[in-house]
């Protein structure tokens, strides 16, 4: 019998749909109050392992156990104790708001009385009491989505599964979904969060998971992954962007890739140019002393660290939205992270040139 | 700056209706849509036929056979369940959302109404076959000569042309395909029950003959009869007399109808 | 704007102790699959099929008026021929028939339904709430049953206003209410069955079909003997005919027994021949394998 700590436990679960195979071998834990977030590129498997712990697919192998029930051999106790909430909302759309509230609180064992008192809560809390009466399909993105999770609260869950929850909403909706996340949290209900909001993962998770291709390829903090890819980095913006090989040839080849084109080309585009900063603030001092005396105006000059986006090229190799690779290569230190040498668009390879700022 | 795109091509509003219309039947040749319009419109020949055949029998106002009596009545059965399924098929376009991305598109504004009425008439043109085919098993025969015959086939697709129209009409008006069928359903049998298409005027109750007399299905089944003869007299000559009434239910239908679709396929919502 | 302060007090559970301690158990569950939980969870999605079905105009069009309509249409057309003949009202015949015809009309509609929540996520999200596996199903033909009673009712008021009347009693007329009911549930499940394997557009041309074909060739429309001889046994023993001729006994007067009984044989054969598919379509649709 598993430790009742964590609130989902998954080993070594595999599922294929006929010869895709869209899981191979996951392992994650979500513990109580905890906030995971499973990222991941379309395709990657997210959407079939959070079907997988709601009950709504049976996996191949392994084995996953929710809130202290197997999902293969205890569903009902699995559905007992979950939320589930998809990108699509999922309602009754000729109903009211109140009819939704009511219906989803009596499916789950409240009496008609309870489930009406609930319901007068749920809408207050969420702010949707000048709506109740009117249908769902009358509702804007906003109010749909909260009505939405607010069904899915009507009797409390102890594990709570967010697929992509804010997708297409407004930003104060999204504000007001990571609210209820954070909410969610103090309150001691585990969280599976599935976003391609790299941001959201960022601010609203206690530990990442990244899938792709069906397995696991890294896990841990945003902050632990971050470190993982890529030590903090300069990143100048001239004023003009013709400046831009003057400023190159007055740092001397300390130069990382620019940001938004692959390769040491730097082309007509480059609007930035980033280096390494290894001694963080002094690195930048130096530059920006070398830039003045140069004579250069800037725009902006600042310590970066990498966002959960260049993680995500590190390692899929690709953008978290499309499935095309991309010519981006981090590293070290001169070790390219990950795989081969990325291919430009003229052919050639690139190599990452390591040269200290000579003072 | 190099060229993000091709330069936009002039507007062929020949190609932009083909391309539509292609979409539509394209499809058909793979799934189980036309078995289903061939099913359709034998079994509404043998739905009308084998029950009344009996019953109307000798009564049918001198004409040689029931068969001959009722095949004109068929023909546009058949073509009328042609034109409902398209007006359901519009009713599911206008819901997903493509009519709405048409709108914005530079095409013009009744193309899209014409490329679906195309597709509509391609399923009407197999409807009529069948039925017509269905009426030769029972008995039905063209007495009229080529150019009658000709001339009944194409009022047939006008008749098509027109019921798709209103069914498109509703259709992309309603946005709700739920609720088209039983909108079209309805007035298919009412006016195909009440009219001089399954038995005469004489056998209706009295206060109902002016509706059953003058409305148009019954003016288009007595047109398609004379244009279709018989053995006997008794299908009337083809004269301005019988066959106005029927192009003049349709003109005015048209009439009234392509600038409504217009109408509805620039509304903003 | 939203705060969410999860209140225990109102549910039956355990208050959280410490953040990570403690099961948080919900309210005490009587087994998924209990027969209670069927009969409770299916009256609140019976409940609830039934408000929405009551607010859809499309519904209500097709269970109500497009039998109304239908009703007085055939009985101007073929009322006083068909009487002629039979030597009795033919209202007995069509009344049945029409109730017959408006129930299988407006079976296309929750086919249609149930399409667009297995879309919208709807039945997903119902699947994965603690209710008892079949109550989906059995919500869907329970609501049935209640939309089969409104149109029969509604075609028999317009029938008593056209001169039909029962001469058998008040048993019997209960009994007439409740015929229909048997053959329609087979002809619901059918229609979610095709809905369940088929496209819409495919379930609503072949529903059409159908019910052409079993109205126009019925004893209901026109008198057994004036069809062709090679047809009458389809027409006499197909199901709806069977249904019109024991409610034609029920309220004119007539035999009632056999055609009941043979009645409710196709009834349960059909439904026996889809029950299976039909669960199992239904998950399939709930689930994503």
């Amino acid at each position: 019998m598993r430790s009742t700590d964590n609130a989902v436990v998954v080993e070594g679960i595999r599922k294929s749909f006929g010869s895709v195979a869209a899981l191979r071998d996951i392992n994650f834990t979500v513990g109580r109050g905890e906030v995971l977030a499973l990222l991941g590129p379309n395709g990657a498997g997210k959407t079939t392992m959070v079907d997988i712990l709601s009950t709504l697919t049976r996996p191949d192998g392994g084995q996953a156990v929710v809130a202290g029930h197997d999902v293969v051999s205890d569903p009902a106790g699995v559905r007992r104790s979950i939320m589930l909430t998809g990108q699509q909302v999922a309602l009754d759309d000729l109903l009211t708001g109140r009819e939704n509230l009511v219906m989803f609180g009596r499916l789950q064992g409240l009496k008609k009385s309870r489930a009406r008192a609930r319901a007068a809560e749920l809408l207050d809390e969420f702010d949707l009491v000048h709506a109740a009466e009117r249908k769902v399909t009358t509702y804007s993105g906003g109010m749909r989505r909260r009505i939405d999770i607010a069904c899915g609260l009507v009797v409390r869950p102890e594990v709570v599964f967010l697929d992509e929850p804010t997708t297409g909403l407004d930003p104060r909706s999204r504000q007001a979904i990571w609210q209820l996340v954070s909410d969610f949290k103090e309150a001691g209900i585990a969280t599976l969060l599935t976003t391609q909001y790299l941001e959201e993962a960022d601010i609203l998770s206690d530990r990442i998971t990244v899938i792709d291709h069906g397995t696991v390829i890294a896990e841990g903090t945003a902050d632990q992954l971050k470190e993982r890819t890529g030590a903090t980095y300069c990143e100048i913006v001239p004023r003009h962007m013709e400046d831009i090989p003057a400023i190159a040839e007055v740092l001397g080849s300390l130069l990382l890739l620019d940001q938004n084109h692959p390769g040491l080309t730097l082309t007509a585009e480059s609007d930035r140019i980033s280096m390494p900063a290894p001694e963080g603030p002094n690195t930048l001092m130096r530059a920006l002393h070398q830039l003045t005396a140069a004579n250069i105006e800037l725009l902006d000059i600042g310590l970066r660290r990498p966002s959960l986006d260049e993680v995500f090229f590190a390692l899929t190799k690709r953008h978290p939205e499309d499935k095309s690779v991309v010519e981006v290569e981090f590293g070290r230190n001169g070790q390219p992270s990950g795989g081969q040498p990325p291919e430009h668009t003229d052919g050639k390879s690139a190599r990452r040139t390591d040269v200290e700022i000579s003072s | 700056m190099t060229e993000m795109s091709a330069a936009r091509p002039s507007v062929s509003s020949v190609q932009q209706w083909w391309v539509l219309t292609a979409r539509t039947i394209t499809p058909t040749f793979r799934n189980a849509e036309l078995p289903t319009l061939a099913v359709a419109s034998i079994i509404f020949t043998a739905a009308f036929y084998l029950p009344l055949k009996n019953l109307m029998g000798p009564v049918i106002g001198g004409m040689s056979s029931y068969a001959q009596y009722l095949t004109p009545m068929m023909a546009i059965q058949a073509i009328a369940f042609a034109a409902v399924s398209a007006a359901f098929r519009s009713a599911v376009d206008s819901v997903q959302g493509i009519n709405r991305r048409f709108k914005a598109l530079p095409i013009g504004r009744l193309i899209p109404m014409a490329s679906r009425l195309s597709a509509t008439m391609y399923r009407c043109v197999i409807a009529l076959s069948i039925a017509l085919l269905a009426g030769h098993v029972i008995g039905f025969r063209f007495y009229g000569g080529t150019a009658h015959t000709v001339s009944f086939c194409i009022l047939a697709l006008l008749i098509g042309a027109t019921l798709a129209l209103l069914g498109d009409l509703i259709g992309t008006w309603n946005e709700n395909p739920e609720a088209t069928l039983p909108i079209m359903v309805v007035p298919q049998l009412i006016f195909g029950l009440l009219s001089v298409g399954l038995q005469p005027i004489h056998r209706f109750p009295e206060w109902i003959q002016p509706f059953v007399r003058n409305q148009p299905v019954s003016q288009w089944v007595i047109a398609m009869r004379a244009l279709a003869g018989d053995s006997t007299p008794a299908a009337g000559a083809v004269t301005w007399n019988s066959i106005g009434p029927a192009l003049a239910w349709i003109l005015g239908a048209m009439l009234i109808l392509i600038p409504l679709h217009a109408l509805v396929a620039t509304r903003r919502r | 704007m939203m705060t969410l302060t999860v209140k225990d007090s109102q549910l039956v559970v355990d208050p959280p102790t410490a953040r990570g301690k403690g099961r948080h158990r919900r309210v005490p569950a009587l087994p998924e699959n209990s027969l209670r939980r069927l009969v409770a969870n299916t009256g609140v999605l019976a409940a609830r099929l039934l408000r929405r079905w009551s607010r859809d105009s499309a519904t209500l069009f097709a269970s109500v008026i497009m039998p109304i309509v239908l009703l007085v249409t055939v009985d101007i057309v073929l009322g006083e021929g068909v009487t002629q003949i039979t030597k009795h009202d033919a209202l007995y015949g069509t009344v049945p028939l029409i109730a017959m015809v408006g129930i299988m009309g407006g079976a296309n509609g929750s086919g249609i339904s149930l399409m667009r929540e297995r879309t919208d996520g709807l039945l997903s999200r119902l699947w994965v709430l603690p209710v008892h596996r079949a109550s989906g199903l059995a919500s869907r033909l329970v609501a049935d049953v209640f939309r089969i009673e409104v149109t029969t009712a509604a075609v028999l008021c317009v029938g008593l206003m056209l001169g039909f009347r029962f001469h058998q009693g008040p048993l019997a007329w209960v009994a007439w209410m409740l015929v229909p009911v048997a053959l329609g549930l087979a002809f619901s499940a059918t229609v979610i069955t095709i809905s369940l394997y088929a496209s819409d557009k495919v379930m609503v041309d072949a529903t059409e079909i159908i019910w052409i074909v079993l109205m126009f060739f019925s004893t209901g429309f026109v008198p057994l003997h004036l069809y062709p001889d090679w047809i009458q046994p389809f027409v006499e023993h197909q199901p709806v005919s069977l249904a019109v001729e024991a409610m034609r006994g029920l309220s004119h007067g007539g035999e009632v027994r056999g055609p009941l009984i043979e009645m409710l044989l196709w009834a349960a054969g059909i439904a026996a021949a889809v029950a299976i598919p039909m669960a199992l379509g239904y998950r399939k649709a709930s689930t994503h394998g």
